[in-house]
């Protein structure tokens, strides 16, 4: 089943048109929506969340039409939205709580779905102070557990690294790959940075001025080159010392290794190294060209 | 903080529950916040000092029945003489009801939910009601309760407590939707609380005033329409309508079923005027 589909999905405002004929389909996982200021991507999620009824065409948001299914969409979908909405004088617990309630959740169920939520997103003991403390990194994180508190099938993130620092960054994109990844809830993020969203998304829509540039998945976006990156906590030499020993290419790369992949037994090597120095393996991953590089060749630029 | 990743994401396959539930829910939450319950002790000052000041009368009433063994105050008058009590407690918590949310735009919050936008102020208004109800419903019971202890020589009054009762919720409506619709058009709070007090303060203060000038001008029929444009003196006048009750108003008010079509025509403006600004506020 398709997580949304829409077709020829058009919204024309009094004096703008935000979208425009807009064709898309995507599945389980992380799906990038990527497009500059004002290119349409927060109108198509007021349309997949029911709540902005289209001019022309249609949607559905797992197998639900926006226009009639609405309700039945909002009880199974996550929300984030992209300005700030957070009343300063209650504490993140209380607000979590009582949105869970809204969304459905008896009392009990709400408050401890409320505290295995902020654990998750990252709060620990702040969580019961007032909102209006927090920094903004914090403030995201309590946007991101009202949209998880009633474990929806599917999350619609609106600009969810807005105003965060690069670590704050870091950590928000590190959290929806696991929100897609490990707590099988797929995320529909927005984003008008192409290169942040290349790290955890399976598919990418780029849409510009309401229209569809692309829809792919991330692999036909990015060449896959023949070597993975390994990073380890502390050994980082020791690791090279050892695979060149085995035989395999390794070019530093920063903090980080360059391994050359001649086979899967190249992965079960690496694992291998680092299981008998006892390092810690903090990412193992296919090197990839940045999506912005792609889109820079596709627009002849 | 690391160790906090370490546990696994468990589903949720529970009940979810509709949306009788959330209205309920929500209505509840709200009729909380009137009275700063789950809020800091100084939240609950200002409401339940206003609550305590408006039972205080009935106190008395009880004493005098028990000690002169006569009616203390009227049922159907307690409204209209404590009705500075009930505007202050109506300015100084309708904000809390409405404003947060939509200053700090919550509502988007709601709305992504199975939460409407009727249902949502709907909520609201229930509980404004309730609240202001509690407020004079409490007060008229417990005045009730102690005259059937007492047993006054006489019949209990029994249906002029009803009459108040009654009249009491009309009221209660009316202020909710007003107070409510006022605060939803000045979203920083103290502004909210200042154009509520600001509002009755004009109706209350410019009442008299305009009776005894058109009484002077020999007007004496359009002096008592004067009254109704107090909210409760209008209600006083809904209340003599239906239950025949002695006006607490000077000279009476305009005969027949007037006062009740404005009673109605003012809430549903007030109900108009509310959903006009969450329709605009849902948009946003
Ligand atoms: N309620 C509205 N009334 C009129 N025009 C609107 C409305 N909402 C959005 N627009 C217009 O529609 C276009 C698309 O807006 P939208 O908010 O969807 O863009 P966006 O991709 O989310 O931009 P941003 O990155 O700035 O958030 C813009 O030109 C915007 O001005
Ligand atoms: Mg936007």
């Amino acid at each position: 089943m398709h997580i949304l589909d829409t077709e020829g999905l058009t919204k024309r405002f009094p004096t703008v048109t935000a979208l425009d004929g807009l064709t898309v389909t995507t599945g389980p996982g992380v799906t990038g929506l990527v497009g500059a200021n004002g290119a349409g991507k927060s109108t198509l999620i007021k349309i997949l969340l029911g709540l902005l009824p289209p001019t022309a065409g249609g949607a559905r948001v797992l197998g639900l039409d926006v226009t009639t299914r609405g309700a039945d969409i909002r009880r199974l979908v996550g929300y984030m939205p992209e300005h700030e909405c957070l009343p300063p004088d209650v504490s993140a617990t209380e607000l979590v709580v009582h949105l869970a309630r809204m969304s459905g959740l008896p009392r009990t169920a709400a408050r401890e779905r409320a505290a295995d939520v902020l654990r998750h997103v990252g709060l620990a003991e702040e969580r019961y102070r007032p909102i209006g403390g927090y920094s903004t990194g914090m403030k995201q994180r309590v946007k991101l557990a009202q949209a998880l508190v009633h474990d929806p099938k599917l999350i619609l993130l609106d600009e969810p690294t807005n105003g965060l620092d690069p670590r704050g960054r870091d950590e928000m994109l590190a959290l929806i790959r696991r929100i897609g990844a490990e707590f099988g809830i797929s995320v529909l993020v927005t984003s008008h940075l192409l290169g942040e969203l290349e790290r955890v998304c399976d598919h990418v829509i780029v849409i510009d001025a309401g229209r569809l540039l692309r829809s792919s998945a991330i692999g036909e976006f990015t060449q896959t080159t023949r070597s993975v990156t390994v990073e380890v906590d502390e050994g980082t030499q020791a690791l090279a010392d050892r695979l060149v020993e085995l035989g395999h290419g390794v070019a530093p790369h920063g903090r980080m290794l360059l391994v050359e992949v001649s086979g899967p037994d190249t992965l079960d090597a690496i694992r291998d190294a680092t299981a008998d120095l006892g390092l810690c393996l903090i990412r193992l991953e296919r090197g990839r060209q940045r999506i912005e590089d792609v889109f820079r060749e596709a627009a002849g630029v | 903080m690391s160790e906090i990743y370490d546990i696994g994401y468990r589903h949720y396959d529970g009940p979810r529950l509709g949306r009788g539930h959330t209205t309920r829910a929500l209505t509840v939450h709200s009729l909380r916040g009137v009275f700063g319950l789950g809020r800091p002790a100084r939240s609950k000052l200002v409401p339940f000092s206003l609550a305590a000041i408006m039972v205080l009368p009935a106190i008395v009433s009880i004493a005098i029945m028990a000690l002169m063994r006569r009616a203390g105050m009227s049922y159907s008058g307690y409204a209209v003489i404590m009705q500075a009590v009930v505007a202050i407690f109506l300015a100084a918590q309708a904000p809390t009801v409405v404003a947060p949310d939509l200053r700090f735009r919550v509502l988007p919050l709601y709305l992504s939910r199975p939460v409407t936008i009727t249902e949502y102020v709907g909520a609201k208004v229930v509980a404004m009601t309730v609240a202001l109800y509690a407020l004079l419903a409490v007060p008229l019971t417990v005045m009730f309760a102690g005259e059937l202890l007492i047993d006054l020589p006489g019949p209990p009054r029994t249906k002029e407590y009803v009459g108040a009762m009654l009249t009491g919720l009309l009221l209660a409506v009316l202020l909710a939707a007003f107070g409510l619709a006022i605060a939803s058009l000045t979203p920083r709070r103290g502004l909210g609380v200042a154009s509520v007090i600001a509002l009755y303060l004009l109706a209350s203060a410019s009442v008299p005033i305009m009776y005894s000038t058109l009484l002077s001008a020999g007007n004496d029929a359009a002096a008592r329409w004067a009254w109704l444009l107090n909210p409760f003196w209008l209600v006083d006048a809904v209340q003599v309508w239906v239950f025949g009750t002695t006006p607490n108003s000077e000279g009476g008010y305009p005969g027949g079923p007037v006062s009740f079509v404005i009673v109605v025509l003012l809430i549903a403006a007030a109900v108009a005027a509310l959903a006009l600004r969450y329709r605009k506020a849902a948009s946003r």
